[in-house]
C-alpha cells in the first residue's frame, strides 16, 4: 500500500496511513515484529503503540473473584425473581465501608420519620376519641 | 443498544473461535464456565483501567458476566464474534457505572494501587505503578472514543472491527480514531519529556 492513494480513488490519506497504522499493531499484538511502515512519519507511532503494548498489560482478576463469580453464575435463579434481585442489588451496594455508612444512616433516618409519623398520628387518634 | 451500522454489515464473515463454547452454553448454562474462565480477566482489565477502582471493577465484572450469562441465548454468529457481543455488554455496562457515578476520566490509578488488589498475583504487579500511572494520565485525557479504542485494542486485543462492533462504528472509522489517538499521545510524550 502506498501512501498517496491511486488516481480517483476517494479514500483520503490519513485513511490510508491509519491502515498501516493498524497492520502494525496487529503485528504488535501478535508478537511479530511491525512491518516498517511506508510512510516515515508513522514509525513515531509505531512506537508509541509498541510503549503501550509493553505497559498495558491484562489486570488479573484474582482468585476470589473468580471463585465468587464462578459460584453466582452457576446459581443465578430464573429471571424476574424480585427477593433474588433486592438480595443482589444490597449485597452490591452494601460491601465497601462508605455505602455501609450511608445505609445505615438513611436507614436509620427512615426509622425515625416513621416512629415520629405514628407518634403523631397516635396522639391524634388519641385527641379524637 | 443501537443496532448496526450499514457499514458494517458488509464486511465479510470471520470465523469466531468461541462458537462452538457459545454454542454449548447455549445448549447447557454450565458450560458457561467455559467462556466465563476464558474471558475473565480481560473483562475485568478493562472495567479496572476504565474504572480506575478494584472494587467497583469487580462489581462491574460481575454485571457483564450475570448480563452476558442472560442474553446468551440471543446471540447470533452474524457479522459479530462472541468476545465482540461481551465487550458491548461490558462497553455498555461501564458507561453505566461511570454515569451513576456522574464521573468521567477515572483511568488514573488511585494511590497504593499495586496493594489494592491483594489476591492478585503480584509478581505481575510489582514495578508497574509509577509506569502505569503516568501513562493512564496521558489516556486520560484522551477524548472518550479515543479512549475506548486505546483499551480495547491494547489491553483487550480486539481487533479493529470488533472494536467497531463494540463501539457501534466502522472498522475504518475505528483505525482512524487509533491513529488520532496514537498522534495525540505521541504529541503528549513528547510534551511530557520536553517540560
Amino acid at each position: 500500500m502506498t501512501l498517496s492513494p491511486p488516481q480517483g480513488n476517494p479514500v483520503p490519506i490519513l485513511h490510508t496511513r491509519a491502515e498501516q497504522l493498524d497492520r502494525a499493531v496487529d503485528a504488535l499484538l501478535a508478537g511479530r515484529p511491525a512491518p516498517p511502515p511506508v510512510d516515515p512519519g508513522l514509525r513515531t507511532l509505531v512506537d508509541v503503540a509498541a510503549a503501550l503494548r509493553g505497559a498495558l498489560l491484562p489486570v488479573p482478576a484474582g482468585s476470589r473473584l473468580e471463585a465468587r463469580l464462578a459460584a453466582r453464575l452457576a446459581s443465578r435463579p430464573a429471571l424476574g425473581d424480585p427477593i433474588h434481585a433486592f438480595g443482589e442489588l444490597a449485597r452490591r451496594e452494601l460491601r465497601s465501608r462508605n455505602r455501609l455508612l450511608v445505609a445505615g444512616a438513611v436507614s436509620s433516618a427512615a426509622v425515625g420519620v416513621g416512629v415520629t409519623a405514628y407518634a403523631v398520628w397516635h396522639r391524634s387518634a388519641l385527641r379524637r376519641s | 443498544m443501537s443496532q448496526s451500522r450499514p457499514a458494517r454489515a458488509e464486511q465479510p464473515h470471520v470465523p469466531d473461535p468461541d462458537l462452538d463454547a457459545v454454542r454449548a452454553a447455549q445448549a447447557d448454562r454450565a458450560a458457561f464456565a467455559v467462556l466465563y474462565r476464558r474471558y475473565l480477566d480481560r473483562v475485568y482489565g478493562y472495567a479496572f483501567y476504565q474504572l480506575g477502582d478494584h472494587h467497583d471493577a469487580e462489581d462491574a465484572t460481575e454485571r457483564i458476566f450475570l448480563a452476558a450469562l442472560r442474553a446468551l441465548g440471543g446471540f447470533r454468529d452474524q457479522g459479530s464474534t462472541f468476545r465482540a457481543w461481551l465487550f458491548r455488554i461490558a462497553h455498555n455496562t461501564i458507561a453505566n457505572a461511570h454515569r451513576s457515578r456522574a464521573r468521567r476520566r477515572t483511568v488514573t490509578l488511585p494511590e497504593g494501587w499495586d496493594r489494592s488488589a491483594p489476591d492478585a498475583d503480584p509478581a505481575r504487579l510489582v514495578g508497574r505503578g509509577e509506569e502505569l500511572r503516568e501513562l493512564l494520565a496521558l489516556i486520560a485525557e484522551l477524548p472518550d472514543d479515543r479512549r475506548h479504542v486505546v483499551l480495547l485494542r491494547f489491553v483487550d486485543e480486539l481487533t479493529s472491527r470488533e472494536i467497531g462492533i463494540v463501539l457501534d462504528r466502522s472498522e475504518g472509522a475505528v483505525r482512524v480514531l487509533l491513529h488520532r489517538a496514537l498522534r495525540e499521545l505521541a504529541a503528549r510524550f513528547a510534551g511530557d519529556r520536553l517540560a
